[in-house]
């Protein structure tokens, strides 16, 4: 954003005495230097704990969650399988329409967008 | 490793953000914290203690809401809007006090009439003129208020008050010509042709 200074070309050649003066004091105001005295040391203090959770809990409850699966798929490769078919079939199954499609594609959109807004939204 | 003056606002912000670096955010409180206790100290004509509890306040939410700066104005911009916000906020919590700390700039009125010499005489009419304009100042509405500090005292421009203010530029200038008007009668014994 380009800076300038206020705009006083329209102000009246009579305040030019105004116009000092607040001149004058903002030059007091930005000369003015406010010593820290301890001021940054309590807003640090001030701010909120950091997140308590270690950096490791992340990637170790990924991986416990990884192994769980793979387990159940090892232990019972049968099921596995056998739950995969059925879906795949239940979905083939299901009587296709482009209305259907159509409505479907539409209720997804709507979904993703609402949660994009509310993701993105302003504070 | 660089000097904490050669990195810019927006790396020490990226570190905040990506490392949750508290030292990152210590320097920019240190950077800014001058400008933006100088302000409040305007808005709240003079009231130092109500100042830097407000400052201390902006600086927390600041922290709180560094993920919504989208760099769209300068940082100390932000952080204007913030504590100006939080002086609009307390004013509407408890009438404000509307003089302060200024026994300083009291004291050198008072002293100024013991000493002939040119220098104690400029710094008692600084010193007055701080306590003038504070009082008139004091006599302005917290829009017109506001809008004179920051276009004056901040050295914004309407643009860039209008974002620290939240309203159009019309209103901006609307509220720095009353505030004008307002302050060409508090300060009429300053004006040389009366």
């Amino acid at each position: 954003m380009p800076h300038t200074a206020p705009d006083l070309r329209n102000s009246d050649p009579s305040d030019a005495w105004l116009d000092s003066l607040l001149a004058q004091d903002a030059a007091l105001h930005s000369d003015a230097y406010v010593d820290d005295a301890g001021f940054t040391a309590s807003v640090m203090s001030a701010l909120p704990p950091a997140a308590l959770a270690p950096r490791w809990r992340k990637p170790a409850v990924t991986a416990l969650w990884a192994s769980a699966g793979l387990g159940i798929a090892f232990a019972l490769p049968s099921a596995v399988l056998d739950v995969s078919r059925e879906a795949f079939r239940l979905l083939a199954a299901q009587p296709f329409t482009l209305s259907g499609l159509a409505a479907a594609l539409v209720a997804l959109g709507v979904i993703t967008w609402t949660g994009t807004a509310w993701a993105l939204r302003g504070d | 490793m660089a000097s904490p003056e050669s990195v810019t606002d927006a790396q020490l912000i990226a570190r905040c953000l990506v490392a949750d670096d508290r030292h990152a955010f210590t320097e920019l409180v240190r950077r800014h914290q001058s400008a933006v206790r100088a302000c409040l100290r305007k808005l709240t004509a003079g009231n130092h203690a109500l100042a830097d509890d407000l400052a201390q306040e902006t600086f927390v939410l600041a922290w709180r809401n560094l993920r919504s700066f989208r760099q769209e104005a300068r940082f100390s911009t932000w952080l204007y809007r913030i504590a100006t916000n939080c002086w609009l906020a307390q004013g509407r919590k408890r009438r404000e006090e509307l003089l302060g700390d200024r026994d300083a700039d009291v004291a050198a009125v008072e002293s100024s009439d013991d000493a002939g010499d040119p220098a104690h005489a400029d710094h008692a009419r600084s010193a007055s003129l701080r306590i003038d304009m504070e009082r008139a100042l004091a006599t302005l509405s917290e829009a017109e208020r506001a809008a004179i500090v920051q276009c004056y005292h901040n050295d914004l421009t309407h643009e860039e008050a209008a974002y620290v203010l939240d309203c159009p530029v019309g209103t901006v200038k609307t509220h720095v010509f009353r505030a004008r008007q307002k302050l060409k009668a508090a300060l009429a014994a300053w004006n040389p042709a009366s």
